[in-house]
């Protein structure tokens, strides 16, 4: 059996900060991850925010940035397109476009620096309490293995496996699960290639399409949909949407990206005794983008500094662990709740709402005009906006 | 339940499955199909049709 201060499940983003957090508060930490790469296959259209990577105390590096993108691209059913640009409005995902599958392995290997052990190609296949141990039964190449912790750190994604096994309830009710498909794609001809680009409506029922660059005329182009709002898959709303966009009528797809996004706003209870979930696994993504590098990775700092301090405590009960939640709920919860609203009031717009808003913002000047401003003119044009945003601002 | 070829292993059907019964590997996907109450939400969710009923 091998035995370790902290275990945590999972090499993405938010493990990884986990691992390497609890390394530098001074335990012994060991990262399992399943697969024989970390990082690849990406499951994700790679924005983060410049302010995100900052509060994180990451260097951009020019090994996994592809490009700045500064600005937003939003665009209604009927093609009318509203630009906002960063030095105007303070955007949450506009920043940079990462290239995961190097970015990912540059976390871990920043997690390996600061201490921790990692085993690839390594997959939990369940959990037992023993005295106020656990103890995460795993595979490696075909060889059975026991891994006993004090701290269990599930950063599994949006699968949660872990959370479940620990009793938590981190399976979700379709309605929050956003189905995602994407082609990384060549020959994109972007209308602002410096903007990230949105497409609202019913080219993604309950969610959005999206075009990010990366570069030339690289890009992501996906999309993520409520399999409770329509009868297609995603994927067959990705080729729909490649077929009649502008941008992608001479583009070529060279990878194709499929995932589940957990949208339904932050997982309440994220911990247990031994326990604590991160990353997409405990839903830290925010509700209305999709967007959970960030987000999971300042959940992942929070719960790697947390384990730390209980192995130090030697105390790793559910009572010393349930700080965690607080400083998870103070840092992302709170902006997570108004980022639901947000999205409930979008998914409710038709197409013609929303082409009525585009049409009505398309040539506002972001510069000058103030958020009541924008507010009072969007309750205009779109009078639910006040019962459903209202409050918010 | 029949896993099709061109399953991507992308995992949102584990997540979704209220019974905690899927088990995603790097390249292959393990139903517990004694426990399986049919309740077909996996096969509602996976981004690729990757999924069917027996039936």
């Amino acid at each position: 059996m091998i035995e370790t201060d902290v275990l945590v499940i999972g090499a993405g983003p938010a493990g990884s900060t986990a691992a390497k957090h609890a390394a530098l508060g001074g335990a012994q930490v060991i990262v399992i991850d399943k697969k024989s790469e970390i990082g690849s296959p990406k499951r994700c259209a790679e924005g983060v925010s410049k302010d995100g990577l900052k509060k994180l105390g990451i260097e951009p590096s020019s090994r996994w940035v592809t490009r700045e993108a500064t600005g937003v691209r939003m665009v209604s059913p009927n093609g009318t397109a509203v630009n906002l640009t960063e030095d105007k409005v303070k955007l949450p995902e506009a920043g940079y476009i990462l290239e995961r599958k190097i970015f990912d392995k540059h976390m871990a290997m920043d997690a390996a620096r600061a201490g921790a052990r990692i085993m690839v190609k390594t997959l939990a296949t369940g959990m037992r309490r023993e005295d106020d141990q656990v103890v995460v039964t795993a595979e490696n190449m075909g060889q059975e293995l026991e891994i006993k912790a004090k701290i269990v750190i599930a950063a599994d994604g949006p699968e949660s496996r872990v959370g479940r096994w620990a009793g938590l309830r981190t399976a979700l009710a379709p309605k929050n699960m956003e189905s995602c498909a994407q082609f990384e794609m060549a020959g994109v001809q972007m209308a602002e290639p410096d903007c990230i680009e949105f497409h609202f409506g019913s080219v993604a029922p309950g969610g959005y399409a999206w075009i990010f660059p990366k570069g030339d005329d690289i890009a992501n182009v996906g999309l993520g949909i409520l399999t409770t709002r329509t009868e297609k898959t995603a994927y067959q709303h990705l080729l729909e949407f490649v077929e009649s966009n502008p941008a992608t009528q001479n583009a070529q797809p060279v990878e194709l990206n499929v995932g589940g996004d957990p949208v339904g706003g932050l997982l309440k209870k994220k911990v247990a005794d031994n326990v604590l979930v991160t990353g997409d696994a405990a839903s830290m993504v925010n509700p209305l983008t999709g967007g959970g590098i960030i987000s999971g990775m300042l959940g992942g700092r929070i719960a790697g500094q947390v384990a730390a301090q209980a192995v130090a405590d030697g105390d790793y009960s559910h009572k010393n662990l349930k700080v965690y939640e607080k400083l998870c709920d103070d840092e992302l919860g709170e902006s997570f709740k108004k980022y639901l609203k947000a999205k409930e009031y979008l998914l409710s717009l038709s197409d013609g709402e929303l082409d009525e808003i585009a049409d009505v913002f398309k040539d506002s000047d972001f510069e000058t005009i103030n958020t009541a401003e924008m507010v009072k003119k969007l309750i205009k044009i779109s009078p639910k906006a006040l019962l459903k945003l209202g409050k918010l601002f | 339940m029949i896993v099709n070829e061109w399953c991507m292993y992308c995992g949102e059907c584990a997540g979704v499955c209220p019974q905690n019964l899927i088990e995603v590997r790097e390249i292959s996907l393990k139903i517990n199909h004694d426990e399986c109450k049919d309740c077909g939400i996996c096969i509602k969710v996976c981004p690729v049709q990757a999924l069917q009923g027996d039936d």
